[in-house]
């Protein structure tokens, strides 16, 4: 484990985690949706679930062009990475007037009981 | 015995939140493992020759925990974008002895192999 502390081996090796990383930040203008984008690429061994909420849900739409931005292109990680199951919560995105819009088919609609309890059902939740 | 991950996002004093995880750290180290990964801003926290002048020493706090056990990673990406560069077992230089800089793949691991998952981010 390369020095880091953990559960035995055979649990580590065997048990399917599932993490919830969290994303309630507008995807460009900071490195968090970077940053918590990178991490569940690397940890797509595990459940993984990428929750869109409040302004995190501007990384559900369509046709995003960076370019202009100097900056990554945040919709292609998830298309790198189809592993990672991407949602959206549908109250943040009416609240916004975002219902209309093209969304990456990548992305699954979720009510707020839906996405509360996939959150809580996780093993672990990751916000930055 | 269970595992701690404590994940850090900001720099040492903008919030209390490396002084929060430093006293968690220390308590849960009682009976437990503890993991922390330092990601984004929270790379500052390490940095040795800190001074401040009305709150703790957050590299000493770090410093401490890791010669106490736990086990501190820092994110390399993070740490290259703000001039922490590692050398050989990703010491760095900048740093107070015991915190590395590792992969973002130690994350991974540390998520992995944790029983509970403490994201203390602003």
């Amino acid at each position: 484990m390369d020095g880091i502390a953990g559960r035995s081996a055979w649990r580590a090796k065997n048990y399917m985690r599932s993490i919830f990383y969290l994303l309630d930040r507008a995807p460009y203008g900071s490195e968090k949706a970077y940053g918590l984008l990178n991490a569940a690429a690397v940890s797509i061994k595990m459940d993984l679930t990428l929750g869109l909420y409040a302004d995190g849900v501007y990384l559900a739409l369509a046709g995003q062009d960076s370019r202009l931005l100097a900056t990554a292109n945040l919709s292609d990680i998830l298309y790198a990475y189809p592993e990672i199951k991407v949602v959206a919560h549908e109250p943040s995105l009416l609240e916004r007037g975002l219902m209309n819009q093209e969304l990456i088919e990548l992305v699954d609609l979720a009510d707020e009981d839906y996405f509360l309890n996939r959150m809580a059902d996780a093993d672990g939740l990751v916000v930055l | 015995m269970k595992t701690l991950i404590i994940i850090l996002t900001d720099g040492p004093y903008i919030s209390e939140y490396a002084e929060m995880a430093a006293k968690v750290a220390r308590a849960a180290l009682k009976e437990h493992r503890v993991n922390i990964f330092l990601y984004l801003d929270a790379v500052h926290i390490p940095k040795a020759g800190q001074s401040p002048s009305i709150f703790k020493n957050a590299g000493e706090l770090f410093r401490d925990l890791a010669a106490e056990g736990v086990v501190i990673r820092a994110c390399s990406r993070c740490a290259a974008a703000r001039g922490y560069l590692p050398e050989d077992g990703g010491v760095c230089k900048d740093y107070y002895p015991g915190i590395v800089i590792g992969s973002l793949y130690d994350l991974a691991k540390m998520l992995k192999c944790s029983d509970r998952v403490m994201a203390l981010t602003g």
